[in-house]
């Protein structure tokens, strides 16, 4: 067991985590390489920055959307996401194994702030994934990936918070510590190739679609002559 | 906003009347709107290959790609989305509308989709799924509210935008944009309400006429004006429609003395390419401005319409010249600026009714013009009131994205699409409502009439046109005034 955990949080983790850094810098550097293409191309080269950041921020700290519309599901969902941020980064234990590899670590969670969190993240993963359930526009349009990722993103919290808090004899421990490590793996391996990669896409999405709505000239010339219809009526 | 589920009675009024069995027979698809007869064979290539053209030679790969790797699947655009809340019906969440494009790209323009594809076999685009997204994509009334309302910032309208797009190159768009978009590019009267140039200058004649007996100002129409500060281009249909709202913008141009013209080479301001073609909005963004620049003159001035005004202040400097492009203004920016000149003046005594002020989508949803003309209102109207939500975010008049063209489908427009709307005029209890958009104009109209509304819907410059104030040098006395009226007056 000690082998496939040293495993897990070696040399695994290391490849899953440079995939994940490696990946998550690749989309973000296709999106920006891709807008600013764009912009080239563009005919009108007027940006509305004050607006762009505006509505961007709005929705990076969206307090002002929370009450807006579904708050239940909005409030929920912000806790979630400070919980799902907070804790992996700032565990004492995890800043501790920073520590060790890397030689610095950074400030940490009060053991409190660290139990609450993780116990909320988790009645939050499972608020969600049964609102998404029961919810039916939600349902409706929902795909496998929406489902499981609530429940993939359980596994670790879970399994970290009955290492953490529970009593249990040692075989148990690391069967739960290995399943916490492997599931926190698999996580960093497919966030830049669904749509966890929002977490850093999301800062360009209102550039983004500003400058799609900034068309490039002579655009009518170019299709028509490609799909053959140069004289075609209207 | 809430609004109620429309009943089962409401929805087959809505409905029935636009069900054309024989042009769905013949055109295999089961739209409810009137379509134009096109070529139904192999229609999934040719739109597969008029969606690669439009991508090679566009900007909206980069935001497809964008939208793929972001869509959460969250659902909070249903909350916003008029329509969805009127219907109830899931397949209208703007999300679900938006993957109908998405998946298509997805499957035939991603490595991984293409690799998926041919790994299971699947995904093919079918006849049933076109027939779905033409359906879909004209259930909408493109007015972007959903786009607020999306966490990951996915546009749904832009992805609305370009469906249309790619469905009118195989032929699938409403006959009504069309047939009028083709006069205008290809006719000989060069304007969607096909008013040919005698008609148009009887017309105004007339106007100063009547304007002359009434405020016994001589305000004119100048046609063909060289060396001038703004060529005029209002939606043409107001020519025909909204006289008080041209009356009243003449009449602020008297006023201030400003020169101003309307040209006869071109004078519409209607541009149904932004609803379903950029390849029709590019042709009639070049003539507004060939038209200004054979008048040689300074500003591109827009009238009162919301689609007009965007098309034009966003893709003329696309088209004709990015920043070295005539600068465009929408007319209530006009009207404001010399207002807060002080080179207009407004009687607060004339307007006593309830009054409202409606935002047009194509105006206000990128906070473009919001507090202009509710400074201009709250300066002569005693009775002002707010409906809720407003400004950028705005509920749509149902009529948006060209639906409110097509008269065929005015009962779903009335019934769904303007449900929300409806309920909000009803809540603000005003007795006049000010929609500064020819498409507004005319859809709240018929909103109000068929849900029974007491309401008055008037452009802002009607309400202007009222209380205007003239200078004492301009107004003709009584004696000269009887010389200069017209012979059998």
């Amino acid at each position: 067991m000690e082998i496939w955990l040293d495993a897990a949080k070696g040399p695994l983790f290391r490849l899953c985590f440079a995939i994940m850094i490696l990946g998550l810098i690749r989309i973000f550097l296709l999106d920006i390489w891709g807008a600013y293409k764009a912009y080239r191309k563009a005919g009108d080269k007027t940006m509305p920055w004050k607006l762009i950041i505006s509505r961007g921020m709005e929705w990076l700290f969206p307090v002002k959307r929370v009450a807006h519309n579904r708050p239940f599901y909005s409030v929920i969902s912000i806790l979630f996401h400070i919980g799902l941020l907070l804790v992996p980064l700032f565990l004492f234990a995890h800043v501790q194994l920073w520590k060790e590899s890397l030689g610095f670590g950074w400030i940490t969670l009060p053991y409190q702030w660290a139990f609450w969190l993780t116990l909320s993240t988790i009645i939050f993963a499972v608020a969600l994934f049964i609102g998404r359930l029961l919810n039916k526009s939600s349902s409706f349009i929902s795909r496998k990936q929406d489902y499981l990722w609530p429940l993939i993103l359980l596994i670790p919290f879970v399994t970290g918070f009955v290492c953490a808090h529970l009593s249990i004899i040692p075989q148990t421990y690391q069967t739960f510590m290995l399943i916490h490590v492997l599931s926190g793996d698999l996580i960093f391996l497919l966030i830049p190739f669904t749509k966890i990669a929002h977490c850093v896409l999301m800062p360009l999405s209102q550039v983004v679609c500003t400058i799609a709505w900034k068309f490039p000239p002579e655009t009518d010339e170019a299709v028509c002559s490609t799909l053959n219809k140069k004289g075609a009526p209207v | 906003m809430k609004s109620s589920v429309i009943t089962e009675e409401e929805k087959e009024k809505a409905f029935k009347s636009l069900r054309k069995p024989e042009a769905i027979d013949r055109q295999k698809l089961n739209v409810r709107y009137h379509i134009e007869d096109f070529d139904v064979n192999d229609r999934p290539r040719r739109f597969l290959e008029a969606f690669a053209a439009i991508l090679k030679h566009s900007n909206y790969k980069m935001a497809l790609d964008h939208f793929i790797r972001m869509s959460a699947k969250c659902s909070r655009c249903a909350t916003t989305c008029q329509v969805y809340q009127a219907t109830g019906d899931l397949k209208d969440i703007p999300c679900y509308r938006s993957e109908l494009l998405l998946s298509v790209y997805r499957r035939h323009f991603t490595v991984g989709g293409l690799l998926k594809g041919r790994l299971l076999g699947s995904g093919y685009l079918t006849d049933e799924k076109l027939q779905e997204m033409a359906d879909s994509f004209w259930n909408c009334t493109a007015c972007r509210r959903c786009s607020l309302e999306c966490p990951s910032g996915i546009d749904h309208g832009l992805i609305t935008h370009l469906g249309r797009y790619i469905l009118s190159e195989i032929g699938i768009a409403p006959r009504a944009l069309v047939v009028s978009t083709r006069e205008q590019l290809e006719g000989t009267t060069k304007n969607t309400s096909a008013i040919p140039v005698p008609a148009l200058k009887d017309t105004l004649e007339f106007l100063e006429d009547d304007m002359f007996e009434e405020k016994s100002v001589h305000i004119k129409f100048p046609i063909d004006v060289e060396n001038i500060d703004y060529v005029f281009f209002p939606a043409v249909s107001d020519f025909l429609m909204e006289a008080e709202s041209l009356m009243g913008i003449a009449a602020v141009f008297t006023a201030t003395g400003d020169s101003w013209t309307t040209g006869t080479g071109y004078f519409d301001g209607i541009n149904y390419g932004l609803f379903y073609s950029d390849r029709m909005l590019e042709r009639v963004v070049k003539k507004i401005d060939a038209e200004t620049k054979r008048l040689k003159g300074k500003n591109i001035l827009i009238g009162e319409c919301g689609h007009a005004s965007r098309s034009a202040k966003y893709f003329i400097p696309t088209y004709c010249g990015g920043k070295d492009a005539l600068p465009v203004i929408n007319i209530m920016e006009y009207t404001h600026k010399v207002w807060e000149e002080g080179k207009l003046k407004l009687d607060p005594n004339v307007v006593t009714e309830k009054v409202a002020y409606h935002d047009p989508c194509n105006i206000a949803r990128q906070r473009w013009i919001i507090e202009k003309p509710r400074d201009l209102l709250k300066a002569f109207c005693k009775n002002y009131v707010e409906m809720t939500p407003n400004g950028d975010e705005n509920i749509c008049c149902g009529g948006g994205g060209g639906t409110v063209s097509i008269d065929e489908i005015r009962p779903y427009r009335t019934t769904v699409g303007g449900k929300l709307k409806a309920d909000q005029i009803r809540k603000s209890g005003c007795e006049i409502l000010v929609a500064p958009c020819a498409n507004c104009k005319k859809q709240l109209r018929e909103l109000v009439e068929d849900q029974g509304i007491e309401c008055q819907v008037v452009g802002l410059h009607d309400l202007i046109y009222k209380a205007i104030i003239f200078d004492d040098s301009l107004i003709e006395k009584d004696e000269a005034k009887s010389e200069s009226l017209p012979k059998g007056n």
